[in-house]
């Protein structure tokens, strides 16, 4: 008895150097990055690295928004993902449902032909999706960032592993209660996926937050800048301007981290709600 | 890498926060709607908006950050002498590269002019997506203006693509403190061996040159390109493993085994620190390294001079180019645009008041040659060079350079030269060795014959 609370013990202790260790290895690049935003360029260049906050942030600051209209460029990235997370998770949901629990000729071919799209990098798509656009006359517009990457094959996938949790006994009670389809869905599916619906959410915005070489593509005018292009400019041929992109990533992580303090939780049990199998 | 940033006035910093702020709220209002396109991508409409001449109202021109800026002066000025409207957009380096290549791929919405680096020109060029202008080129009779070594790379058999813009000729920036307190003589110096014997006496925390670990490639070819080679033959044989070659990677390994250079990651932050506390006494390098030494170590202003790098012989040649780059006209642009867009360029890169406005901004060295005539400008002596008249020195240096010429094939020469090099270095290799295992992983990566 004794032996086997020892042996727990040492094994927590294990566990926990273990991912304290690999917790600390992951916040250092992040702890670097914000310090260095307070520093001049010249005491960022200083080797040794000095580690500790500077004074600087707000003259770093200043400099970036006279350089990027950084702050415009924040506002339209948040805008695009916003957007972009709450349009692409309805399709999603909507298409999971779909795949999860109705009956339709092709329905296997269709939906493994949309997983098989995954394995098309995005560097692929990029030239065809500018032509397209520019036949259309979307160039330099938000809804050529928006539009293309709506349907999801992940978000579809995620959501039709989990929506396969929801008894068909439930659906069919709402059925004979008089709901139409859509309420069955809306009412009764949705609700009941609400922690993969935020995991998908987080997913679905990292996806379009970090998203760069295609809004470069197809944005033209530096007012409709997303934030990775905009940081892009930052960088010279022949020096890189380490205190802005500092500044501006530090800035840049914010959004991402309050929308992963609110829906951590659900985020959790939502990537791990598909995977056991009934 | 001048001090931009404070160069702008505040009007044109409030101009584009207002356009912002204009487009904020835009934005908002139209939600996903976002703004409507701009139509002014050449390629649409080629007799739209033409002026008398048959030129285009109105172009587009993307180049990255100094580039871009010394571009906005001579669209100023451009426009002010013939008309026109010239849209100037400033990107990041990569940014720019990426999103043009997939524009020339794509065969539309690629700007009416654009920058073009030397070391990308082969490629560039082999894709069709430029266009050839020769015909232009002797029609205007400008070809000759420009120093002889600036055309291999923006040139093929069918003729030329683009128009030179700015060089490297090479030089070493040495320490003028850091030579006189230990009595080293840069007079002295011709020859990589007298190079060596000065470093000699240099104390051992302090070391004679770099050699940078991740740019060792950089060091081989200007050498490479010092001794008059180029790495592939006319038939496309891989010409890397010569003599001059197995020269030059003994040379590096000298330096080294002697210890008069010091192994560091170039312009890493140890790098920049070193050359700051002089640490470092001399650094091989081109025109363009002094606006970086300016604009990074402020302090060191005035402590530096520049001599030609060392011949590997005595009485050997000392000149040599080291990066550059070009404005061309992509072949989707026509009509008016394309003629607009070939005015501006001449206008920019072919006369001297141009060339010399954006040498005096943003210290991009001509490769117009006629420039080099103007005594006031090449002959001034410079605060930053401690009185030494340094662009002369350029100047003659890029009169001699030897032609070279960067192929399809330059990443793979950098990646080979780089790895096998720095093995050299580190397991202590036979230089001959390094050399010849370099060409063979570009003979066998890129499908050719070793010549």
């Amino acid at each position: 008895m004794r032996k086997q609370r020892q042996r727990d013990a040492v094994w927590k202790f294990l566990t926990y150097s273990f991912v304290i260790v690999m917790t600390l290895g992951m916040m250092v690049p992040l702890y670097w990055m914000m310090v260095a935003a307070t520093l001049p360029q010249e005491e960022f260049l200083q080797f040794p690295p000095r580690l500790y906050p500077g004074t600087a942030f707000f003259d770093n600051l200043a400099v970036l928004h006279e350089e990027t209209d950084f702050l415009i460029s924040i506002w339209n990235s948040v805008f695009i993902a916003v957007v972009y997370t709450v349009l692409s998770v309805l399709l999603c949901s909507m298409a999971g449902f779909a795949f999860a629990k109705y009956e339709f000729r092709f329905k296997e071919p269709i939906f493994y032909t949309i997983l098989a799209t995954l394995i098309l990098p995005i560097q692929l798509l990029v030239i065809p999706l500018f032509l397209m656009m520019s036949q259309i006359g979307w160039t330099d517009t938000f809804r050529a960032i928006i539009i293309p990457w709506l349907a999801n094959p992940i978000g579809i996938f995620l959501m039709r592993q989990n929506m396969k949790s929801i008894p068909d006994a439930l659906l069919e009670s709402a059925r004979m209660d008089g709901a139409t389809e859509f309420q069955i869905f809306y009412r009764i599916a949705l609700p009941a996926m609400r922690s993969s619906v935020a995991a998908l959410a987080i997913i679905l915005f990292l996806f379009q937050w970090d998203l760069f070489l295609y809004p470069l593509v197809i944005l033209e005018d530096s007012a409709n800048y997303t934030i990775p292009v905009a940081l892009s400019g930052l960088e010279e041929s022949r020096r890189v301007n380490f205190d802005q992109i500092m500044v501006a990533s530090s800035l840049a992580i914010i959004p991402m981290a309050i929308l992963f303090l609110i829906l951590q939780k659900q985020f959790v049990s939502g990537i791990l709600a598909g995977s056991l199998k009934e | 890498m001048d001090t931009m940033s404070n160069d702008h006035t505040g009007g044109y910093n409030r101009r584009r926060l207002l356009q912002g702020s204009a487009a904020l709220g835009l934005a908002a209002f139209a939600g996903c709607v976002g703004t409507e396109p701009d139509d002014d991508n050449g390629a649409d409409d080629a007799d739209d908006g033409a002026d008398a001449d048959g030129m285009a109202d109105e172009i587009d021109v993307w180049g990255w950050d100094i580039a871009a800026r010394a571009m906005m002066l001579t669209a100023e000025e451009y426009e002010a002498e013939h008309g026109g409207t010239i849209n100037v957009e400033e990107f990041g380096r990569e940014a720019m590269k990426e999103d043009l290549r997939s524009r020339l791929t794509a065969g539309s919405g690629a700007p009416d002019v654009a920058m073009l680096e030397m070391i990308d020109g082969p490629a560039e060029i082999d894709t069709g997506a430029i266009l050839e202008i020769s015909d232009r080129l002797d029609e205007a009779g400008i070809e000759d203006d420009f120093v002889e070594g600036a055309w291999a790379s923006l040139t093929d058999d069918d003729g030329a693509y683009a128009i030179p813009w700015d060089i490297g000729p090479t030089a070493v920036y040495y320490r003028r403190d850091v030579y006189d307190e230990h009595g080293l003589e840069a007079d002295a110096i011709e020859t990589w061996d007298d190079f060596i014997e000065e470093g000699q006496k240099l104390p051992d925390d302090v070391y004679m040159t770099e050699i940078p670990e991740n740019d060792l490639d950089g060091v081989w070819r200007y050498q490479f390109r010092q001794l008059g080679n180029r790495p592939f033959t006319e038939d496309g044989e891989v010409n890397i493993y010569n003599d001059d070659s197995i020269q030059i990677a003994e040379t590096i390994k000298r330096l080294y085994d002697e210890d008069v250079g010091r192994l560091i990651e170039g312009w890493s932050p140890a790098w920049f620190d070193a050359y700051g506390a002089g640490d470092i006494a001399s650094l091989p390098s081109a025109a363009w390294m002094e606006g970086t030494l300016r604009d990074e170590l402020p302090e060191t202003d005035g402590l530096w001079g520049v001599y030609r790098i060392p011949a590997h012989e005595e009485g050997g040649p000392r000149a040599s180019n080291w990066g550059g780059s070009s404005l061309m006209i992509p072949s989707q642009i026509d009509g008016a645009e394309r003629d607009r867009a070939w005015d501006f360029i001449t206008w920019t890169l072919a006369t001297d008041e141009m060339q010399l406005l954006m040498y005096d901004e943003y210290g991009l060295f001509p490769a117009l040659e006629t420039t080099y005539e103007n005594e006031e400008v090449f002959d001034e002596e410079l605060d930053f060079y401690d009185g030494q008249p340094a662009r002369r020195l350029f100047a003659d240096v890029a009169e001699e350079m030897p032609e070279y010429e960067y192929s399809v094939n330059t990443p793979e020469v950098s990646d080979a030269i780089n790895n096998h090099f720095f093995a050299m270095l580190r397991d202590d290799l036979d230089p001959e060795e390094a050399v010849e295992n370099a060409a063979e992983e570009v003979a066998d990566r890129t499908d050719r014959e070793l010549a």
